[in-house]
């Protein structure tokens, strides 16, 4: 494991780089202009999110360097256990230096005490694994490719989903109740006490979603003809 | 004998190809070329061996272990060069190792140092920068550095000038003698495994057509011409390819001594080069 996690950070360690750089100016916008730690949080884990993985993974896809990964001396469920634990390692250090900046800006609004909570990090790092569960088994699989496909078959639905909204019309209708239910979901994973059992409940979501979207990612990996 | 590579029965299907009851083995210590025309199915039978495609039926055993069960175990033994070579372009030769040389208990970094000054390359060099002669070199000295028992090389040879050729030729060459290591080679240039090559394994239309020792081979197979009308194909025994010109005829046998014995009239027999044999059988007409 520690072999492919070397493999991975000496083919995209430039890259990871460039995208941190990137993400100076925005995350000093961010902490800038926002007051709430908490849009700050899930406006980050989403940034993260999205770009760490597709930076690993576009040079593997742009190279074509499958091949070789799949040549080296590992079973393809260590390539894909691999390809989870090193893009989980480049979210945590693109949180913590959102997180640096933030403390070290002097016009930042969002103060890093409020953040550096269990519960905000276990909120931040359950959205990341949203994203993250859906999108990592897909571009293991198909490769970009197929990830801008599924990404614009989101938007696509999203569309048809506000305009089904609009045309039905009414406060109770499906999509409106659906839209309702992700935003009232969300409000109160927001909100919720942080109690104990709050806790270890999302602990408990978060790994089994990063469980089975890698159960997922190996089966589809080991279907996959290189 | 011994095998470092035995391959029953292997199959796999594409949409307009398949891969039919692949069968043969690689003798350990020895060059094995693997030929055929483009789209034969060479590259098919390297990718099912190194498990980046899936069979459909089938065994691969690589030194007596399955390939599939024990594919980290059989991958530490082996040295890969694709035709193309897959690293990350825009890397250093030395970063592009490093990362590589970690996989392998006996990867030898002063080999593969002393391997790159060999092929005049630089371990500072960008590999998006070098020749593609260059860049299969650089895969060569990767596949060599961890002291591989099997090196798999799939067309290493296509695209590369003559000079390239026969230095990569004559490296093979050396690693049998020196070293007893076993090589599958595949290429459709067919001078490159007669230089080269202990045993020669045809494939064609997804088949093996024979499988067999070189000079076995060109001993046994043969070209006989004869002008006008006066041989037919079915004349010919173990006739397995003819091609007709507008005054004369050329059968391809696989028992040139019979062919020999049978006193056709006015015919000449000749021995077959890889070359004769590969045009028969994938352009000529085929004879069974």
């Amino acid at each position: 494991m520690l072999k492919i996690l070397r493999l991975e950070y000496l083919y995209t360690r430039r890259q990871i780089l460039i995208v941190l750089t990137i993400f100076s100016a925005y995350f000093a916008y961010m902490a800038g202009r926002i007051e709430s730690p908490r849009v700050f949080i899930v406006m980050t884990s989403l940034m993260v999110g999205l770009a760490m993985p597709f930076t690993i993974l576009a040079r593997e896809d742009k190279f074509k360097t499958a091949v070789l990964v799949c040549s080296l001396p590992l079973r393809r469920s260590t390539v894909v256990l691999g390809k989870y634990v090193s893009t989980w390692a480049a979210i945590v250090v693109g949180l913590g230096y959102a997180l640096l900046l933030t403390s070290v800006l002097p016009f930042s609004k969002v103060r890093v005490a409020e953040i550096l909570t269990v519960k905000t990090l276990l909120i931040s790092i359950f959205l990341i694994s949203l994203i993250f569960a859906v999108i990592l088994p897909f571009t293991i699989r198909f490769g970009l490719v197929g990830v801008i496909v599924l990404l614009v078959g989101f938007q696509l639905l999203g569309i048809l989903a506000l305009v089904l909204a609009q045309v039905l019309g009414g406060a109770r209708n499906p999509m409106r109740v659906f839209f309702s239910a992700v935003e009232g979901g969300l409000r109160t994973l927001l909100s919720h006490e942080a109690t104990p059992g709050f806790l270890l409940a999302l602990l408990a979501v978060v790994i089994a979603l990063n469980a089975l979207s890698f159960v997922v990612a190996r089966a589809l990996y080991a279907r996959r003809d290189l | 004998m011994d095998n470092a590579i035995e391959i029953n029965g292997l199959r796999k299907e594409y949409k307009g190809f398949r891969l039919d009851n692949v069968t043969f083995d690689v003798p350990r210590g020895y060059i094995m070329g693997l030929i055929g025309p483009n789209g034969a199915g060479k590259t098919t039978v390297i990718k099912l061996i190194m498990n980046l495609i899936r069979r459909k039926s089938g065994e691969v055993r690589v030194f007596g272990l399955d390939n599939i069960r024990h594919e980290a175990e059989i991958k530490s033994r082996i040295g890969f060069v694709y035709d193309v070579p897959r690293f990350p372009e825009d890397l250093r030769l030395g970063v592009i190792a490093a990362g590589v040389a970690a996989f392998y208990d006996r990867w030898d970094e002063g080999r593969f140092k002393g391997l790159l000054e060999e092929f005049r390359l630089s371990p500072r060099q960008v590999f998006k920068k070098l020749s593609h002669g260059m860049k299969m070199k650089f895969s060569l000295a990767v596949a060599l550095a961890h002291d591989a028992d099997l090196i798999i090389m799939d067309e290493p040879t296509a695209g590369l000038d003559p000079l390239f050729r026969f230095e990569l030729l004559t490296k093979l060459r050396s690693l049998i003698q020196d070293e007893r290591k076993t090589v599958l080679f595949s290429s459709h240039i067919t001078s490159d495994l007669e230089r080269v090559a202990d045993f020669v394994t045809f494939i064609h239309k997804g088949r093996i057509v024979f499988s067999a020792g070189k000079d076995e081979i060109l001993d046994t197979w043969g070209v006989v011409r004869a002008a006008g009308d006066g041989l037919r194909p079915e004349d010919v025994p173990a006739a397995r390819g003819f091609r007709r010109t507008e005054h004369s005829l050329e059968v391809l046998t696989s028992d040139l001594a019979a062919a020999r014995r049978s006193q056709l009239s006015g015919a000449i027999f000749d021995s077959a080069s890889l070359e004769d044999i590969m045009f028969f059988i994938s352009k000529g007409n085929a004879h069974a």
